[in-house]
C-alpha cells in the first residue's frame, strides 16, 4: 500500500483525530492528535494490512509555532512505510526554559522507542509521559537546557572548564608573553554565537574558492 | 523497565553471593570504543545491565542545522567512520530527493562499487576484531591485510583512506583512473582466496564455534520491537535488506545478488554465531556486486553538471522534508532533513543502526556469564562514532 492508502485505512479504522494527508513535503505525513497517538500507532502496528513490524525512528522539529514529533514506521511484510507527526502548539512566549511540550510514549508499543524518546528528551526537551526511565541518554546527567531548541544558549562553562572557544589561545600563548587584552564581559545569558533570527537563512559563504572534479587539488599534483 | 526489577539477588541463603557493581568500560579493549555498561554480578552472571553512552557525542546534529548541506558531507563521514561512504551515499541522496535531482548514471554505478568496497572493508574489521575479543588475534591481521587493500583502492579516486568525502550531493567527486575497474576486478579475485582462510582459522574453529554459538540469542520479535537492523535483524532469520526490498539506487534493481539470512547452523537461530556468518556471506555477495556493477559502468558525467554550477554559492532546497533509509554494513541509516528554503536544515536528524542495534543489549544481556557479553557486545557489531553521533 502507498501512503494514501495506509491513510485511508488508518481513517477509517474508528481511530478518532487523525488529519488529513500532508502531501505537500517530498514524504507525505499524516498528522494526529496527541489523544489520538497511542491508538494510532497501535492500529498501524497490529492491523494486519498495515503491519507496521519497526518503529524506524522517532524525532521532534522546533518551529516557530509548535513542535513536531515525529515518527517513521516501516513495515517488513508490506514493503511500505508511513510517516505520522503530532503537533505540540506553542504556548504565547514559550521558550526553551519554561516550556517542555508532552507527549504519551510509544516505548509500549515498541521498545525500540526507549531510547529514541530518551535522546529527543535530552536534546529538544519533549517529554514522553509514561516513559519507563526518562533520563538524559548522549549529554551528562547534570547538563542543563536541551541544546537542539532554537533558543538554546551556550555555556560558559561545564563543571569548572570553560567552554568559551576563545577561552583559551591555542596557539598566540608563548612562554612569558604578554596575557591578551581581556574581553569585554559578556552579559550573563547572551548566546556565544547569535544568529539574526533562529528561522531565518544565513547569507551565503563569501569568497569560498571551489575546486572542479577530475582538477587537481591544490598540492596534489603528480598523485592519480 | 523490567531489567530493574531483575536487581534483587537470589535469596536462597548457602548459595549467596554479594552482589557487584561493576563497570565495563568506557575503556575497554571489548567494547568497540568507549562505551561503557553498568552491570550488576552474582559471581560470573549478569544479573541486569545498563548501557551508558553518550562518550563520542560529538553534537553532529546541532552541527548539521549551522552548515550548509555540502559542509555537513564529510561531518556524516565520521558517524560510522568505518563505513564513510554508505555514510555519505545516505546523506547524499536525502539531500538529492529534497532537491528532486539524480545523479548521472556512471556516478550511480561507481556509488555501488565504492559502497560495496566500503561494506567489506567494514565487515572486515567486524570479522577481526571479534576474533579478538574471542581471544584469536591472528584473523585480526588477515582482516586488515585485505582491508589495507581496499583503503588503496579507495583512496585512489577519493584522495582519502577511511574518511573519504567522495560520494556527494549531486555525483562523486572525482572520477577514477583508467585501471582502476580491473585492479578492483583483480582485488575481487583475490579476495574470494583470502575468504576461504578465514573460514578456516576462524569460522569452523571449534573453539570459536563454542564460544558464539547458543549466546545471546535474539528471537525474531524481540529484533523487529528493538529496530535491529542489518546482520543483526538477518542473524535471526529476517531476509530484509533494503538494498533488495526497496531500492534506494536503481541499479541495485539491475544486481543479482542474495540476502544471506541466519540459520541456525551450529545452535539456536539469532545467535552471536549465526550474525558473525551473515557477515562473513555478505562480504562474498558484495563481491558479486562489485564484479557485475564493473562491467557496467558507463562513460559519462560522474557529476550533475547542474547541480555542480549551484555548489559555488550554497544549496538551498525548497521547503520540504525528506526521510530516506539506505542500507548500511551495520544496517538502516536513516537522514531526516527538514528545509525551510534556506542555506542549513533546520532539522538534521541521523537514524543510526548501531544506535537501535546497541539498545537490544540491556536486553540481551542479563542471565550471561560475563565472558558471553564481550562475545554479545562483539556480535552486533557497534560504532559509537554513530550510536553517540
Amino acid at each position: 500500500m502507498n501512503e494514501a492508502t495506509l491513510h485511508a485505512r488508518l481513517a477509517a479504522s474508528g481511530v478518532g483525530g487523525i488529519g488529513a494527508l500532508d502531501t505537500s513535503a517530498k514524504d507525505p505525513f499524516v498528522v494526529v492528535e496527541k489523544d489520538a497517538l497511542l491508538a494510532a500507532l497501535a492500529f498501524l502496528r497490529d492491523d494486519p494490512q498495515c503491519r507496521m513490524e519497526m518503529l524506524h525512528n522517532v524525532t521532534a522539529v522546533e518551529r516557530p509555532e509548535a513542535m513536531e514529533v515525529v515518527y517513521h514506521l516501516c513495515s517488513l511484510a508490506h514493503h511500505h512505510s508511513l510517516t505520522v507527526k503530532v503537533r505540540l502548539p506553542r504556548p504565547e512566549g514559550g521558550t526553551h526554559q519554561n516550556w517542555i511540550p508532552e507527549v504519551p510514549s510509544a516505548a509500549g508499543l515498541w521498545a525500540a522507542a526507549d531510547w529514541h524518546e530518551r535522546e529527543q528528551w535530552d536534546l529538544l526537551g519533549v517529554r514522553f509521559t509514561g516513559h519507563p526511565d526518562l533520563r538524559r541518554i548522549l549529554l551528562p546527567a547534570e547538563w542543563i537546557g536541551h541544546p537542539l531548541r532554537k533558543d538554546y544558549v551556550y555555556p560558559t562553562e561545564h563543571g569548572g572548564m570553560p567552554l568559551e572557544l576563545d577561552a583559551v589561545p591555542l596557539y598566540e600563548r608563548r612562554e612569558g608573553a604578554p596575557l591578551p587584552a581581556a574581553k569585554p564581559p559578556r552579559e550573563a545569558g547572551t548566546p556565544l554565537f547569535q544568529p539574526p533570527s533562529p528561522f531565518s537563512t544565513r547569507p551565503a559563504a563569501a569568497g569560498g574558492k571551489t575546486v572542479e572534479p577530475g582538477q587537481d587539488r591544490p598540492g596534489n599534483e603528480g598523485h592519480s | 523497565m523490567e531489567a530493574l526489577e531483575l536487581y534483587t539477588v537470589d535469596d536462597r541463603a548457602d548459595l549467596y553471593t554479594e552482589e557487584l557493581k561493576l563497570n565495563l568500560g568506557p575503556q575497554h579493549p571489548s567494547t568497540h570504543g568507549v562505551l561503557r555498561v553498568e552491570l550488576k554480578m552474582d559471581g560470573e552472571i549478569i544479573t541486569a545491565s545498563r548501557a551508558d553512552i553518550g562518550y563520542l557525542h560529538r553534537c553532529a546534529e546541532k552541527i548539521g542545522e549551522n552548515v550548509s548541506y555540502l559542509q555537513f558531507t564529510p561531518y556524516t563521514d565520521r558517524m560510522d567512520y568505518l563505513a564513510a561512504c554508505n555514510n555519505e551515499l545516505a546523506w547524499s541522496l536525502t539531500v538529492e530527493k529534497l532537491l528532486g535531482v539524480e545523479a548521472p548514471e556512471r556516478a550511480q554505478w561507481l556509488r555501488v562499487i565504492v559502497c560495496e568496497l566500503n561494506r567489506i572493508a567494514s565487515h572486515l574489521i567486524a570479522f577481526g576484531t571479534y576474533g579478538i575479543d574471542m581471544g584469536a588475534n591472528t584473523p585480526f591481521f588477515y582482516a586488515f591485510r585485505e582491508r589495507e587493500a581496499i583503503m588503496a583502492l579507495l583512496e585512489r579516486p577519493s584522495g582519502g583512506r577511511m574518511l573519504y568525502n567522495y560520494v556527494r550531493p549531486g555525483g562523486v567527486a572525482h572520477d577514477i583512473d583508467e585501471a582502476w575497474l580491473p585492479d578492483v576486478l583483480a582485488f575481487c579475485d583475490e579476495f574470494e582466496r583470502r575468504w576461504a582462510e578465514y573460514n578456516q582459522i576462524l569460522t569452523t574453529n571449534r573453539i570459536f564455534i563454542g564460544r558464539t554459538a547458543n549466546v545471546g540469542v535474539l528471537p525474531r520479535e524481540m529484533a523487529l520491537a528493538w529496530g535491529c537492523t542489518g546482520p543483526v535483524l538477518r542473524g535471526s532469520g529476517v531476509k530484509w535488506d533494503l538494498r533488495r526490498d526497496v531500492p534506494y539506487l536503481w541499479p541495485y534493481e539491475e544486481l543479482e545478488f542474495d540476502v544471506p539470512v541466519g540459520e541456525g547452523t551450529h545452535g539456536t537461530l539469532g545467535d552471536c554465531w549465526d550474525r558473525y556468518w551473515v557477515r562473513m556471506r555478505e562480504m562474498m555477495e558484495s563481491v558479486r556486486i562489485i564484479r557485475q556493477a564493473c562491467q557496467r559502468v558507463p562513460s559519462g558525467d560522474f557529476m550533475d553538471k547542474n547541480l555542480l554550477r549551484q555548489y559555488k554559492t550554497p544549496l538551498k532546497p525548497p521547503r520540504g522534508e525528506a526521510y530516506l533509509r539506505c542500507e548500511n554494513p551495520r544496517g538502516e541509516l536513516g537522514f531526516y532533513v527538514v528545509s525551510e528554503g534556506g542555506t542549513s536544515p533546520i532539522r538534521c536528524r541521523a537514524r543510526g543502526p548501531s544506535f537501535c542495534n546497541l539498545s537490544v543489549l540491556d536486553a540481551l544481556l542479563p542471565g550471561c556469564m560475563i565472558a558471553d557479553g564481550v562475545a554479545i557486545i562483539g556480535s552486533l557489531d557497534i560504532v559509537l562514532g554513530e550510536v553517540d553521533r
